[in-house]
């Protein structure tokens, strides 16, 4: 009896199929798992303190972020934030100017016509509750009563 | 004399997927490029105290009558550390302070107030470390208070 071959095998290369499945799994996983182009203005720069408990905030959207750090000369805190002029990079809002507070006049702007107008303090864990008090301060004045402190999940 | 042509050769192996595995390569160094992951931070909420005199306009019906629980916080003078003081309590970390909150709130739970309405106000020395501000925050979140404020300061 005359047996047939088995057809020749013709190998066209390397076989990209099982590289294109982990990479589309790896595209996934990224966009699912990462955030872009999101800014709140959060300076990562700033250690922040360390704390167990905490929340996850839905309505970031009506929220301003300010970054929180003492100047050595003990004077006003510097304080940053995505506020109007601001492109993109958080600029620096001043706690006072002359007769004018800066700070105090951005949170009564943007409280005025939004009763849920809330501030993410991101203040470095070192400092002193000294630098809080003046952004703390302008937050009551400006009747905003949503103030949330970021803070780090434990490693 | 005769010559003999090459054979030609045709492999069809489906689609070219070259183009594809670029794209697809570009998209993925992008993304682990350009995007943070989310989930390494949270946030501790609290609500400003209520003031019926001062800069803040609360309607007096939204002023609690319930005097406030203040928590007296200074800085530790043995070494690198905090206070807490609270009623008759002094608690030097977040666990101790936490177990004296919670039995202040069995307290008030006892004579008929309802802790859930009473606020909690921080009230730290201005030399206090912000990071042991938090900590007494957290120790007043983790036995349930839901109106944590700060004053500012003493």
């Amino acid at each position: 009896m005359k047996r047939h071959a088995m057809p020749e095998m013709k190998e066209g290369g390397v076989n990209v199929t099982p590289l294109i499945d982990v990479v589309m799994c790896l595209i996934i996983f990224f966009l699912l798992a990462t955030k872009i182009g999101v800014n709140d203005g959060g300076d990562k720069s700033i250690e922040i303190p360390v704390s167990q408990f905490g929340e996850e905030l839905k309505d970031k959207g009506n929220m301003l972020t300010l970054n929180v750090r003492e100047r050595s000369d003990a004077g006003d805190p510097l304080v940053t934030g995505l506020v109007e002029g601001a492109q993109g990079k958080p600029i620096e809002i001043q706690i006072r100017q002359g007769s004018h507070r800066p700070l105090l006049e951005i949170l009564k702007r943007l409280r005025k016509d939004n009763d849920k107008f809330g501030v993410i303090i991101r203040g470095e864990k070192e400092m002193s509750y000294q630098a809080l008090v003046p952004v703390l301060t302008a937050c009551m004045e400006a009747n905003v009563r949503n103030v949330d402190l970021n803070t780090a999940k434990p490693k | 004399m005769k010559l003999k042509g090459a054979k030609s050769v045709h492999y069809d192996s489906g689609p070219n997927m070259t183009p594809l595995v670029d794209v697809v390569m570009v998209i993925l160094i992008f993304l682990m490029l350009a995007g943070s992951f989310a989930g390494a931070e949270h946030y501790l909420v609290s609500n400003l105290p209520f003031r019926k005199n001062g800069g803040g306009d609360a309607t007096p019906s939204a002023v609690p009558d319930d005097p406030p629980l203040t928590i007296n916080v200074d800085n530790n003078a043995t070494h690198d550390g905090y206070i807490a003081r609270v009623d008759q309590y002094a608690a030097t970390d977040e666990e101790q302070l936490a177990a004296d909150l919670a039995s202040l709130r069995d307290k008030m739970a006892a004579i008929g107030q309802t802790p859930d309405k009473v606020q909690v106000v921080i009230s730290p020395g201005h030399g206090v470390k912000y990071k042991y501000v938090t900590e007494v925050f957290e120790a007043a979140q983790s036995v349930n208070f839901k109106k944590i404020g700060f004053s500012t300061g003493h």
